[in-house]
């Protein structure tokens, strides 16, 4: 059988959070762009740190913790896939997440004394420079 | 099979009045990456030395590999490789000449792993090992090592004179080595943020005595620095205030999560203005500037 791919990008203790939570978001978001679909097999834990070059614990501790969360699925002596939900559990949880800092932002705006009209303008910058890849996501789906 | 790959049992060695070592006890799982670190001196050379036969220990008991390192120790060597930076290999005059002699001794020799090896590290067939820096000779000490099947790696500074590329390559080979779940890895280095990233397990040496052992996610949840406004009155020192540093009546401490620490600041009169975490660095020299009280290891294997 071969061996699984997953793609995930750096893994890099300068970036924010814990390795093995970049990790989680990493994988979260292969499955929000449908790159990972439901069903599709993962790599053992131990590919996966040869990959990623970052410890067994760390990659053992992101399957955990997206097993937890009912993204992905163990099954003895098979594998670890992504579950049928996985793809809807993540979007949602995202959704929350995403309106729940742009509730943050409209707060901290209007205590810097910020007009409703200054802040839908702020937001319609973040759209633009986030632009470029929206682009390259659209190519890959 | 046993499930600990190390089990060290109250071992102990007097070298006289200047360095005792232990008692230590420590219990590696299997399928793991155990970092022992500590400073120069701790006694993590000892250690290993002892657990491979250089020198007798005084006291205790030690397992590798499921076997006793006294009574069955034709089956421990059978089952570990040791590397050290103070073997050398001179006499065999090139690399090649070197791998054929080493290669002769181990049935578990995998040739291709070595061909590998010498490619990855960057090593040649036919140079000389008179004439290869330091770093190339560790290289070379680990790839015999790493060529064989062997259950249980003891690596004793493996990253002394590599330069971060070469350290990165030796990782990601030891990664490599890790595909087979019964494998384990005990390695001393003094590059923490390198074991951060790539091992399981941390044991901290200092002084002959093992003051801190767990899965390194585990201990950097556990430990963290505080940041402390003191009472005027604070004493100085103490073994509830463990100050990594201090200016006047402010001072970063190092808490123990586990223990009543942060109770006892509060009865001090001390007032906790930020929580940090620490990277294993500063874990490492947090504990060796506060160390030095001599709290019980906590010895479960995460």
């Amino acid at each position: 059988m071969p061996t699984p791919q997953l793609r995930l990008g750096p893994i890099s203790p300068a970036a924010p959070g814990a390795l093995y939570q970049q990790i989680v978001d990493a994988v979260k978001r292969e499955i929000a762009a449908d790159r990972l679909l439901p069903g599709s097999p993962l790599p053992s834990f131990r590919v996966l740190a040869e990959e990623l070059l970052v410890s067994l614990i760390t990659v053992k501790r992101a399957y955990e913790e997206l097993e937890r969360e009912g993204i992905i699925y163990r099954r003895q002596g098979l594998g670890t896939f992504v579950s049928e939900r996985g793809h809807d559990r993540t979007r949602a949880a995202k959704r929350v997440a995403a309106r729940a800092s742009i509730a943050a932002g409209v707060h901290a705006g209007k205590e810097a004394g910020m007009s409703d009209r200054e802040l839908q303008q702020l937001l319609r910058e973040e759209l633009k420079k986030s632009a470029p890849n929206d682009e390259r996501h659209k190519e890959a789906v | 099979m046993t499930r600990q790959a190390v089990d060290i049992r109250e071992i102990r060695k007097s070298f006289g009045l200047e360095f005792n070592l232990g008692p230590v006890s420590l219990s590696i799982p299997r399928g793991a990456i155990c970092a022992l670190v500590g400073p120069n001196g701790a006694g993590k050379t000892t250690l290993m030395n002892l657990l491979m036969g250089i020198g007798r220990a005084d006291g205790g008991t030690a397992e590798l590999a499921g076997h006793d390192i006294r009574t069955e120790e034709v089956e421990v060597k059978r089952r570990t490789a040791y590397v050290s930076p103070d073997l050398s290999y001179r006499a065999w005059g090139s690399v090649g000449r070197a791998i054929d002699f080493v290669s002769g001794f181990y049935p578990d020799w995998n040739i291709d792993r070595c061909d590998r090896l010498l490619q990855s590290f960057g090593l040649h067939r036919g140079e000389r090992i008179d004439t290869l820096s330091f770093g190339s000779r560790v290289k070379l000490a680990t790839l015999f090592a790493l060529s064989r099947d062997a259950e249980l790696l003891l690596l004793d500074e493996p990253t002394a004179g590599l330069d971060p590329l070469a350290r990165q390559q030796l990782f990601a080979e030891l990664l490599k080595y890790m595909r087979s779940e019964d494998r384990t890895i005990l390695i001393s280095s003094h590059q923490l943020a390198d074991l951060e990233r790539f091992a399981d397990h941390v044991a901290v040496m200092q002084a002959g005595q093992v003051i801190a052992f767990g899965s390194i996610p585990d201990l950097l949840e556990r430990y963290v620095q505080l940041d402390v406004q003191l009472p005027h009155d604070a004493p100085v020192q103490s073994s509830v205030l463990r100050a990594i540093s201090r200016q006047q009546d402010r001072a970063c401490v190092l808490l123990d999560r586990q223990s009543s620490q942060r109770q006892s600041l509060e009865e001090l009169g001390a007032e906790v203005i930020s929580e940090n975490p620490l990277t294993l660095e500063e874990l490492f020299i947090a504990l060796m500037k506060t160390g030095r009280t001599r709290w019980q290891p906590k010895l479960s294997a995460a």
